[in-house]
């Protein structure tokens, strides 16, 4: 028995790899994990990652101005009220009514812009907003929140902080309106109990830009759409996936696509990197001597397993996708969905099976190659968002996701089926997914070089 | 008889170790040429430079008149190695493997397949052709190892340990396998442990170690040029053996080299 034990604890301890399997790697996944949900030690939500949220503000009033102040003041919000300089430049290139950077967006730039992935959710505040602010009980101008449901916390966490961010904009104007009520259905106030509401309505003022005066001047320009009100502001959600689409257009699940790219990837790192491992077999066995000793070069059969695994990654994440597609209706057969999809998996898998001969030609061993795959990869997963979506991920772990294969795969699979514009055409519906396509191809020549390098071991002594 | 292999001063070192120190000796057509020596004597690092897979720092190799550039596989079509490893893919069939081989070897289309069907009989596999070839014993692989790498009817077959870990049926269908090339012309230079078979098979014998030839010939000149100092072989019960063996220690000692 002891002879037995030291047997496995020698060779625990001279295999480097499972060491690190054993202690490393439950320690890296639960401090990703724990920074993703808890952050670190003391810090509280604030660390968390705040929604990109842009302001609409079609009212211009003094209520309309303060609430959009008081949604940037909020903690997990960050508002903007211009489209960002490269949204303006895309939107001026390939749609009709393109904004310039700078100019505050319209209705219908915010949804693009919501759709694009520049930000979480837009809220439009209607003109007249502020005349009818707030409105109690219903039939007031309702705030049209815009939102991604790509970001599944997006609509209710805006719409709960819009509420919160109406308390808190305007307590002069909500102290009149009772007042108004009151004198409504109570009778009219004394001129001294007028003069301590005007006393008490500049205090509560104070602080806010503009005058109160101004907003109860505000006058209604009528309507109001079928809101849902539970608060201060009438709240109208609109699924920007949704907007302008016909009625019967079918509803989807943008988790669905998330999880096809997420999971795809993953798997399609493993399946590459696995396959790639065969070089480590026909060294062990001689084949591969006996391969270089043919007509045949290093680099002939390096380029071969390179482009045999890319055509074998791409038709798994084809299956992958496909049976998306069928089990869970993930929509795939649209042009603008096919070529993206083609396009991105194509680049995926080519760099995919780039990473994974690089692994192997690192590795001296299938072995050494398995532990030291499954800890790059899961690692890369978790931060890459694989496993957990980035937007939920604070800043700092966000852009670490930007360093790795999966962060870049995903944005490019995303880009297909979360930012797609569906009146856009085949070629401009191609624009989100450029820049981490761009990206994954760089990734793929260092990772073919790198690996052309590490098996410089295998050519003539 | 006309040299199809040429050695000459052949020297290589790893590091501060000498693997070859001017090694030098010349293959006939038709010859079967036994090269041995102890463990990391230098044998298989002068069969990798010959099959190109190892630069030499000194010294040239010509194969059929011809030097051939150090390292790659450019020049050496008229070379064919068999690896001491069963270097075959143990998922594909005997026909499977033989085809891909033949192909890297440059062989194609319908010569291909006549070549293929060749080899089958050739290494006595053709009941066994459709079979994976990791459902097949040492021998039949060994046999298999060996018509992989003539496919392409190499002039000059270099053989690294042919026989090793096979029962004594398939070791005799290998030798009469290598007897059928050296009948059709094919110069056989074979690396070997086995004493026995390099005093049986081969025409002539080259002893190295630590880097150099020490003692070159036929058998018959090994053991006369020894004279009276052979030592006795203990234990050899084999009187057929003893010579080659007997040789073998006296030039080399007794001593273990790893």
């Amino acid at each position: 028995m002891r002879a037995l034990l030291r047997i496995t604890w020698l060779n625990l301890r001279r295999d480097r790899v499972a060491l690190a399997l054993t202690f490393l790697l439950p320690i890296a996944f639960f401090t990703i994990f724990a920074l993703i949900f808890g952050g670190m030690g003391n810090a509280g939500p604030s660390e968390s990652r705040p929604l990109n949220v842009l302001a609409v503000d079609l009212d211009d009033s003094v209520v309309s101005r303060r609430l959009v102040q008081a949604l940037d003041e909020q903690a997990g919000l960050q508002v903007a009220t211009e489209l960002p300089v490269e949204e303006g430049r895309g939107l001026s290139r390939g749609q009709s009514r393109g904004l310039s950077p700078g100019q505050a967006p319209d209705r219908e730039s915010a949804a693009r812009a919501v759709r694009a992935g520049r930000f979480h959710a837009a809220l439009v505040i209607p003109a007249g907003f502020g005349a009818e602010f707030p409105a109690f009980g219903g039939g007031a101008q309702a705030v049209e929140l815009v939102y991604d449901p790509s970001n599944p916390v997006a609509e209710f966490a805006v719409g709960g902080m819009l509420q919160a961010a109406a308390f808190s904009a305007a307590p002069d104007i909500l102290f009149e309106r009772g007042i108004e009520a009151l004198e409504e259905f109570g009778g009219e106030l004394t001129p001294a109990q007028r003069e301590a509401v005007e006393d008490l309505k500049a205090l509560l003022a104070e602080g806010f830009p503009g005058s109160t005066d101004g907003a109860a001047d505000e006058s209604a320009t009528g309507g109001s759409g079928n809101a849902a009100f539970s608060g201060l502001v009438a709240v109208d959600s609109v699924n920007v996936r949704t907007l302008g689409a016909p009625e019967d257009a079918p509803r989807r699940n943008s988790m669905i696509a998330y999880y096809a790219a997420g999971m795809g990837v993953m798997f399609l790192l493993f399946s590459m990197t696995g396959a790639a491992g065969s070089i480590l077999e026909e060294e062990e066995s001689g084949a591969l001597e006996r391969l270089l000793m043919s007509r045949t070069s290093l680099t002939t059969i390096l380029a071969a397993k390179w482009l045999f695994y890319a055509a074998l990654g791409f038709a798994q994440v084809t299956v992958m996708f496909v049976y998306g597609n069928l089990a869970f209706a993930l929509p795939l057969w649209t042009a603008n969905y096919l070529a993206g999809f083609v396009v991105v998996a194509s680049v995926t898998a080519l760099s995919a099976s780039a990473f994974g001969l690089l692994l192997a030609t690192v590795c001296r061993s299938r072995s050494q190659l398995g532990g030291l795959s499954t800890i790059v990869i899961l690692i890369m997963s978790a931060v890459g968002g694989s496993m957990v979506p980035r937007f939920i991920m604070p800043d700092a772990m966000e852009t670490l996701g930007r360093f790795t294969f999966n962060g870049w795969a995903m944005d490019a699979f995303l880009g297909v089926f979360w930012h797609d514009d569906p009146g856009a055409g085949v070629l401009a519906s191609l624009a989100p997914v450029l820049l981490p396509v761009a990206v994954m191809l760089a990734m793929m020549a260092a990772f073919l070089a790198g690996a052309r390098l590490a098996a410089r071991r295998w050519e003539t002594l | 008889m006309d040299t199809v292999l040429e050695i000459d001063g052949l020297a290589r070192r790893y590091g501060d170790q000498d693997a070859l120190r001017g090694v030098s000796l010349a293959l006939g057509a038709g010859e079967c040429l036994g090269l041995l020596g102890p463990n990391g004597a230098g044998k298989t690092t002068l069969v990798r430079i010959i099959a190109g897979r190892v630069r030499p720092d000194a010294g040239r190799v010509r194969l059929l008149g011809r030097s051939l550039q150090p390292g790659g596989s450019a020049g050496r079509e008229a070379l064919g190695v068999v690896p001491q490893e069963i270097a075959l893919y143990p998922l594909l069939t005997a026909v499977e493997n033989l085809e891909v081989f033949g192909a890297l070897q440059g062989v194609h289309g319908g010569e291909l397949a006549r070549r293929v069907d060749w080899a089958l009989a050739f290494s006595g596999l053709e009941a066994r052709r459709d079979d994976r070839v990791g459902t097949f014993s040492g021998g039949m692989q060994r046999r298999l190892n060996i018509a992989c790498s003539v496919l392409h009817r190499p002039r000059v077959l270099l053989l690294d340990e042919p026989t090793v870990g096979v029962d004594p049926q398939s070791r005799e269908r290998i030798w009469h396998m290598l007897d059928e090339l050296r009948a059709t012309g094919t110069s056989i230079v074979l690396t070997t442990h086995q004493l026995d078979e390099a005093e049986n098979q081969c025409d002539r014998i080259v002893i190295i170690d630590h880097g150099r030839v020490i003692a070159a010939g036929t058998l018959a000149e090994l053991v006369a040029g020894i004279g009276d100092a052979a030592p006795e072989p203990e234990p050899e019960p084999r009187v057929r053996q003893a010579s080659l063996q007997a040789v073998f220690i006296h030039l080399t000692g007794r001593a273990l080299r790893e």
